[in-house]
């Protein structure tokens, strides 16, 4: 919910916005614009599938409740037409049978209303950067920081970093999504399986300590906070 | 194979069947004894009337020749299989058709040299005293060893048919009948874990399982039509009450915007934003104690190591422990723990949210106790803090939806981390109880082992 911190990313998207919430899709559409990306926007649910089916965008952004047809058929006819342009589903609904449901109609990532623009932003560059299938890498780098993931260990300008199991999979989580905003939620997913939001500040406490090992003895700062979306390796 | 034996054994109707057969056979054995018994009296009678008029037509002779030339002329003419004539002369001699000597008192039979053979069944036999000597009339007792046979083979003529014919058909109705009641059960099993489709699907039969089943349909609809019903209630209250509050966070946000940073309007708007935040948090959780009430989860459960989740809480919670000062520590058996069937997000949300609890609700310096160990009762998971702990007579309160004690009206929380965590202990069948900790609150949760 703070659109001043925006950052425009390194590659523009196209994205279709299928949302019938005037207030909520010109708040998406407007946020989209300012980082660079081209977006369409309908607010039907009939009218999205011919769009969506000519497979022309990077992604989805589909509300689950539509006139015409709902989200959830929405991304089924699509799935069953083999468009498998990566889908985001936004929902006022947030219980995990709502999320398993929408994930098992061939969504990829579920967003709960209501949401930050950051947190939408960051999920929509990671699904359409989904990891391809690739050589594995064995050294991570950023800056002066180096993760060699073979010896498991960390050294930043030659100094050695001694990381505890869960923090070297935080950072190795980060090295691997350089440069790209990582939300609390995200980073709760992936590096601890959670589905489910704390309300203690979990994420923030273990950031400052990975912080207070890898950046505080050094000069420069490597992991960035982006006020109001999340946590960024730059360098 | 024994094991479905005595299933079958233990259904309604091959007991009841097995209870009727063996009336049945009773009744008729009783009737057949009866029946024979009063037959075979009448032939001894009229064995004995036979023997009595022999003995009276050799009465007439009065001397041992006129005896012995009666009993030889009678003897002549008879089979010593069927029927025997002796005299027994005082000297020992026998005249007739067989040989008899006195032994101990008792007659005895034998074949004459070089005559027929006796019977083998036995006779029934008269001696009187005549003439000097003792005078034998046997008759075999064949027609009574036949009456006993012809009884012997009617019953099993009888019987046998019946028995059979009813067993067969004990087991087969009973069989159906398993059948139909293994759907019952399967059915009210599907209900039970969540479900809300099963059906037993009686059809056609107009018996007392296809009422029950009927039944069973029929209350299995309601309750899947009020829960179709809620959930698109809560869904339509989702919708319309978190797209105004998406609204209000994307005004804030423009407000935000236009606001210089730093100032006090911005902060107003920052914490108006929160605000709408939290309505939404326990509009969540609302949400998902009804989900989770619902039983639906209970589908997708698995075994579940419980020391993994433990493991996983206490090393996220710990940093965040540390800050507020508070001392996390993690209690695990040597050896492994058997699994528990359930949902891991839901079993994690647990710890975490009583975690969060401990850490909420309890001064700096307190101690947090999380562990799970394997007893008799079952897989046990306990979260014991050394805070101020709760009230006597609160503990059940506490478990209440928004229900907060009144000391803890300033803390953060919305009273529902609690009941979120009867909810799905409840959805787990597992036990859960608060207890002083002398001083503070000892959580337990008790699983029942994953069978």
């Amino acid at each position: 919910m703070q659109p001043r911190m925006r950052q425009v990313m390194d590659r523009s998207m196209k994205i279709l916005v299928v949302e019938d919430d005037r207030t909520t899709a010109d708040y998406i559409l407007k946020g989209l614009r300012q980082e660079g990306h081209v977006v369409d926007h309908v607010a039907d649910g009939r009218d999205a599938l011919p769009l969506a089916l000519s497979g022309a965008h990077d992604v989805l952004v589909v509300d689950r409740m539509l006139p015409g047809l709902d989200g959830l058929s929405l991304v089924r006819a699509l799935r069953a037409a083999r468009v498998a342009t990566p889908t985001l589903f936004l929902t006022a609904i947030g219980g995990v049978e709502d999320r398993i449901e929408g994930l098992q109609a061939g969504a990829d990532d579920y967003l709960v209303k209501p949401f930050a623009f950051g947190e939408l932003s960051a999920r929509l560059a990671a699904l359409a950067r989904r990891p391809k299938a690739q050589v594995e890498d064995t050294v991570l780098t950023a800056g002066d920081l180096r993760m060699d993931l073979i010896r498991r260990t960390v050294t930043r300008g030659g100094v050695e970093i001694d990381l505890l199991p869960r923090e070297f999979a935080l950072l190795e989580h980060l090295l691997r999504r350089k440069g790209r905003v990582q939300t609390r939620t995200m980073l709760l997913e992936a590096v601890w399986d959670i589905s489910f939001d704390p309300q203690t500040n979990v994420v923030e406490t273990h950031i400052s300590r990975l912080r207070a090992k890898i950046d505080k003895p050094f000069a420069t700062e490597l992991l960035k906070t982006v006020r109001g979306a999340g946590y960024r390796i730059d360098g | 194979m024994a094991r479905r034996l005595r299933a079958l054994l233990r259904s309604t109707p091959v007991r009841t069947a097995l209870v009727l057969v063996a009336v049945i056979a009773l009744v008729s054995l009783t009737t057949f004894s009866l029946a024979y018994l009063s037959l075979r009296r009448d032939m001894e009678a009229n064995i004995g009337a036979n023997i009595d008029q022999h003995l009276s037509g050799f009465r007439i002779a009065a001397t041992p020749e006129t005896l012995a030339a009666l009993v030889a002329a009678e003897a002549a003419g008879a089979d010593p299989a069927d029927r025997i004539f002796v005299f027994l002369t005082s000297d020992g001699a026998s005249v007739g058709n067989a040989r008899a000597e006195v032994e101990n008192g008792e007659v005895q039979l034998f074949p004459r040299p070089g005559g027929k053979a006796l019977g083998r069944l036995g006779y029934v036999s008269r001696i009187v005293p005549a003439a000097g000597g003792l005078l034998v009339v046997a008759e075999s007792r064949k027609p009574l060893t036949d009456l006993e046979g012809a009884f012997i083979r009617l019953s099993v003529l009888n019987l046998v048919p019946t028995l059979l014919i009813s067993v067969g058909g004990a087991v087969l109705l009973s069989l159906r009948g398993a059948r139909r009641v293994a759907r019952i059960e399967a059915t009210l099993e599907g209900l039970a874990a969540g479900d809300l489709t099963a059906r037993v699907g009686e059809t056609g039969q107009r018996d007392d399982l296809a009422r029950i089943g009927a039944g069973i349909d029929h209350m299995a609809a309601a309750q899947e039509a009020a829960t179709t019903a809620l959930r698109q209630v809560s869904a339509d209250i989702a919708h319309d009450l978190k797209t105004p509050v998406q609204r209000i966070a994307v005004l804030l946000s423009d407000l935000n915007d236009l606001l210089p940073e730093d100032s006090a309007e911005a902060a107003i708007a920052a914490r108006a934003a929160e605000e709408a935040e939290r309505a939404v948090a326990v509009f969540h959780a609302l949400l998902q104690i009804a989900q989770i009430e619902g039983g639906a989860p209970r589908l997708r459960f698995v075994p579940v190591d419980l020391t993994d989740i433990a493991r996983t809480f206490a090393e996220i919670y710990e940093p965040a422990a540390e800050d507020s000062g508070h001392a996390l520590s993690l209690t695990l058996p040597a050896t492994d723990v058997p699994p528990v069937m359930g949902d891991k997000g839901l079993l994690g949300q647990v710890i975490a949210n009583l975690i969060e609890n401990a850490l909420r609700h309890t001064p700096r310096g307190a101690r947090i106790d999380l562990s799970v160990a394997d007893t008799p009762a079952g897989v046990v998971l306990t979260v014991a803090d050394t805070g101020p702990g709760i009230p006597p007579g609160e503990e059940d309160k506490v478990l209440r939806r928004l229900y907060r004690l009144d000391r803890s009206r300033t803390t953060p929380g919305n009273g529902l981390g609690l009941s979120l965590v009867a909810a799905i202990a409840d959805l787990h069948g597992a036990g859960l109880r608060l207890a002083d900790n002398a001083p503070g609150l000892t959580v337990t949760l008790t699983f029942p082992a994953a069978g």
